[in-house]
This record gives structure tokens, sequence and C-alpha cells, in this order.
């Protein structure tokens, strides 16, 4: 069954663009991806998904159900907002406790074991903590309640980056005892670590939805030479060759086809250094960002 | 039910210092009756002088219509600007506590609890309504401690309970003008100001009219006016027909209310 199921989705707030036509399914039980710049439409999928706001078109349902019309559903939601907010005057625990106030379960146990992975200090006031606690305050109560389906939006921003490796181990172990992970982000290197398929968004629309290791492969290499002398400046027009660097002895290039034509192009020069890696998603997917990929 | 608790601890300090205003509100109109009525060495009786006066001035402080010098008179008078500031209570009491969560930015986090919109607007909407009645119990005691030490003989407690019987009905009014302002407007943060403008409006409605018989008509947009402090001062009780028709707007507003909040993008 799939745990998110948004079909044609397409959402304008007025005359402005939210997003268009964006078809997403998640299966349980799997990290996924969701990839753009700001503005893109992350946060208004997500917001549409948990019932904030309405679609002008399409539908957004979680296990099989709309959040506006089963509201219910939500027993099973984790969600952490990309900004935190909470009311004034509340110590961490009194807002947890709150938190946990909407839940069957009892939560208290899990409130405890949270706050300790988290290092966070249940005692203090809300308004008093930075920017990166409320983030934390945020996750945890997110989380106890132990939900079958986690929502993250931006969820890295504002952590140190030991708390981020805190945070995504603790993401891995929910995920390991059978929740299913709907992360959003702009930082591919995020998504990169812990997610098998993705979907990239762009002005609004899917551009691409993928799995992860099929979008790595995609026959991408980055490829970097050093010649022992100064290089021919044409020698790698061809076919296949994308963000081509050249200058003096280097060049360095994204390249996609048979690798034997560059390897004959290469055997034709006298090579002091060569490296051929898997590129970064983040060149692969700048490729769709860029505005005329 | 948590989210009652919730909103009446958050209403709390608010209550408190709306009810102190509430009693000094009532004790310091009474502390002016007695230069109202005696006549003292240096001068006449504010009420002498206000005979003086033309119907305009008087019908645009409130005092137009009653005898200031009997204290049923008095009391009405006061009870005008006591409902006046109850009924502010009720207005801004009832935007604020269907938009806070927008202004306060808290949408996200509530919105995704697994709780319905209805059943956060009906719990708002206890929470507010037990406020409302703090309010209105504590200006009914005040009234009753206060004014039996500035009258001579006499019981006023019947017209002082029909008054405040009436001033329910129309903190009820403003209440539910204000969340379904709130339940409404894009930008729920204003929905605040609106209500108090409405009911500015509606108070200096209610005071031209008692200019002129001609624009009595207008009062049917005030609520001050729906109930006839003439009436109650002469111990007629409330009309029943008012008060039902009152009510039936309280309802239109509170479904509405519902309705609108339904249907709403949240403002994030």
């Amino acid at each position: 069954m799939s745990v998110i199921e948004i079909k044609n989705l397409t959402k304008y707030y007025g005359k402005a663009r939210g997003v268009i036509d964006v078809s997403i399914d998640v299966e349980q039980g799997e990290i996924f991806g969701f990839i753009g710049p700001n503005g893109a439409g992350k946060s208004t999928t997500i917001r549409t998904l948990l019932g904030l706001i309405y679609p002008t078109s399409g539908s957004a349902k979680i296990f099989g159900k709309s959040c506006t019309t089963n509201p219910e559903v939500r027993q099973e939601v984790g969600y952490l907002p990309s900004e935190v907010f909470y009311y004034d005057g509340m110590r961490v625990i009194d807002l947890l406790r709150y938190s946990a106030s909407f839940y069957r379960k009892d939560c208290t146990k899990r409130i405890n074991e949270l706050a300790e992975i988290m290092d966070l200090d249940l005692k203090r006031r809300i308004d008093d903590l930075s920017f990166g606690n409320k983030k934390k305050v945020g996750i945890v109560q997110g989380l106890i309640h132990g939900p079958k389906l986690i929502i993250l939006d931006e969820p890295t921003t504002g952590l140190d980056p030991l708390m981020q490796q805190t945070f995504f181990d603790l993401i891995a172990s929910e995920n390991k005892k059978g929740a299913t992970v709907f992360l959003s982000s702009h930082i591919l290197r995020e998504v990169q670590k812990m997610c098998e398929r993705v979907a990239l968004i762009k002005d609004g629309r899917i551009i691409k939805l993928e799995r992860m290791s099929a979008l790595q492969e995609n026959n991408f290499k980055r490829i970097k030479v050093e010649g022992l002398s100064d290089l021919d400046k044409t020698i790698f027009d061809m076919p296949g060759v994308s963000k081509l660097e050249n200058g003096g002895k280097t060049a360095s290039f994204l390249y996609r086809g048979d690798i034997n034509n560059v390897i004959r192009k290469l055997a034709q020069t006298e090579v002091s250094n060569l490296s051929i890696d898997e590129p970064d998603l983040e060149e692969v997917f700048m490729h769709y960002y860029s505005k005329d990929g | 039910m948590n989210i009652v608790l919730r909103e009446l601890k958050a209403n709390a300090r608010a209550l408190v210092i709306w009810s102190v205003c509430m009693f000094l509100c009532v004790i310091s109109g009474m502390y002016k009756f007695t230069a109202y009525t005696s006549a003292t060495a240096t001068g006449p009786s504010i009420n002498d002088l206000l005979k003086t006066m033309p119907t305009s001035i008087k019908a645009l402080f409130g005092f137009a219509s009653f005898d200031m010098a009997t204290m049923s008179g008095y009391l009405a008078l006061l009870f005008i600007y006591v409902e006046l500031v109850a009924a502010i209570h009720a207005a801004l009491l009832g935007a604020g506590i269907i938009a806070k969560e927008e202004s306060d930015k808290t949408t996200e986090y509530l919105m995704v609890k697994p709780v319905s919109r209805t059943a956060i607007i009906t719990s708002k909407l206890v929470a507010a309504l037990l406020n409302v009645i703090v309010i209105n119990v504590v200006t009914l005691v005040s009234f009753l401690v206060v004014v039996p030490l500035y009258s001579k003989g006499g019981n006023a407690s019947g017209e002082i309970l029909t008054m405040i019987l009436s001033m329910f009905i129309v903190q009820l009014i403003f209440l539910s003008l204000g969340t379904v302002l709130a339940a409404y407007m894009r930008n729920p943060k204003a929905s605040g100001s609106v209500a108090t403008g409405i009911l500015v409006t509606a108070y200096f409605v209610a005071r031209i009219t008692d200019m002129s018989d001609k624009l009595r008509f207008l009062n049917l947009i005030s609520p001050f006016k729906y109930f006839d402090l003439g009436r109650i001062v002469a111990g007629h009780g409330l009309n029943l027909g008012i008060v039902l028709l009152s009510l039936a707007l309280v309802a239109a507003f509170t479904a509405l209310t519902y309705i609108f909040y339904q249907k709403r993008d949240l403002n994030i």
C-alpha cells in the first residue's frame, strides 16, 4: 500500500503558482527524498498533504485518506516544519505534554528518551531557546508518538553538524522500526545519504522521479584530466560532454555516453593525471535545475 | 478538552486584568452617583445642570432618556459604558482566539495534530464562552455589591439582573462577530481591529439614534440598542422576541465561523 499518494496535485494561491500537476507515490518503509530549490513548491506539497491548505485540483492522501476529511489519519503522522514556532510562556516539557495529549498513546517514556538523544533540556522555557534548540524541540515533538509516517521539511537547518548526524541516525532507526520517511530538502547531500528514491521539483513541477541509484548511475562521469603540457582546447569538443572547464594543462567535465570514446581521445594526448568519478548528485541535478536544462 | 484548557491558561492573565477593570469601572461609576443627585452648598446637582443641556448633547453622552436622580436611571447610564467595555472584551477575545494560531504561526504545530478543524473551533468557542461568562458574573457581582452602598433604600437588583442578562447577549453577539471575522478574513490578524471598528460604529449609531426618532431604524445595526434600557429601568424586563432574534444572530455567526474556517486555506 502507498503511504503517501499524491495525484495530479495542482495548487494556485490566487494567481501565484504553488505546484502544478504533481504526482508522487511513497511506499511503506521507504525513505523518499523531495528535492528542489527554495520556492519550488516543496512546502506547498507537504501542506496540502497535511490538510493545512486545499488543492486547486488533484488529490493528496496519507494511508489512502485525505487529512481534511479524515483528520484521524494524522494519529500516525509526525511532522517537522521548516520553521518552528510555539506558544508563548511554555517550557519544553509543557509543550511536549501538550503535543502528547493529542495522541492516544502514552508518550512520557519516549519524550525522555528522545530528549536524551537530542540533548534537550526539558525544563528550559522555549522562548529562551536558540533557533537550533527550538528545532530540536520540533524534532522531538514530531516523534514522541512513534509515527508510522515521518514528514520532514528542511530538517537540518539550524542544527550543528554533530547534531545533524545524531538526527539522521535517529531517523534511520525510526525507519528500521518500520516508519516511512518523506524528506524534503534543498541540500542534496542529506538526501543522497538517506534516500532510496527521489523526486526533483522545479518551478512547481516534478521534473524527475527516480531511484537514487539510477540517478547516480545515469552514465554520468566526472572526468578530470591533467596534461604534461597545455591541452588542446578543442580535444573534448565531442557529443556527451557538458560543464567543460578547460584551461591550460587541466580540463574537467561531465561525460555521458560510451566511455571508450573518451579513452580514445585521451590516448592521443600525454596525460600526467586522470580521475574518473561518480558525479555528485549536485552536479547531476544542476543539469535539471539550470534554466535551460 | 486539551485545547480548551490550553486556551483558558493562555487567556487567564488577560481575564484577570479585564475583570479588575470591570470592577473598577463599576465602582468608580457609582462613586459619582452622589454628585448627580445632591445639590451642594457650592452649586446645583449635575442633574439640574443636565436639564439645561440640549437633547442632542445629552444623547451623545447617553443620558437623554433617563432620570439621573433615580438609582435605576443612573444605573442605565452607567450600564451603557460597562456594556461597551464588556463588548470590546468579547469582540477582541473572539477574533483573537481564532486568529492567534495564524498570527503566532502555530498553525503548523496545531493543525497537523489528529484533530479536525471543527473540534478546534468548538474547543476555542467553549474557552471563549467561559471567559465571557466570568466577565459577566464579575460585572453582576460588582453591581450587586457596590450599588447598595449608594442606594438610599429601594432595591435595584431586579433591574441589575435584567441589564446584565441583556449584556450577556450583547457579549455573545460581539464574541461571535469576532470569531466569524477571524474565520473569514484572508488576514486574520486584522480581524480584531475590524471587529472593534464595527463595535465602535455600532456604539455611535446607538448614541446618534437617541437624538432623533427618525433615525430609529438604524438601531437595527447596533446591538447596543437591541435591548431598550428605558424598558428595563421601568421594570418591564426583556422583549422575548428580541432575545430570540439576537440568539439567532449569534447562532448564524457561529455556524458561519465553522463553515468559513473549514473551507479556508490556513495562513502559515
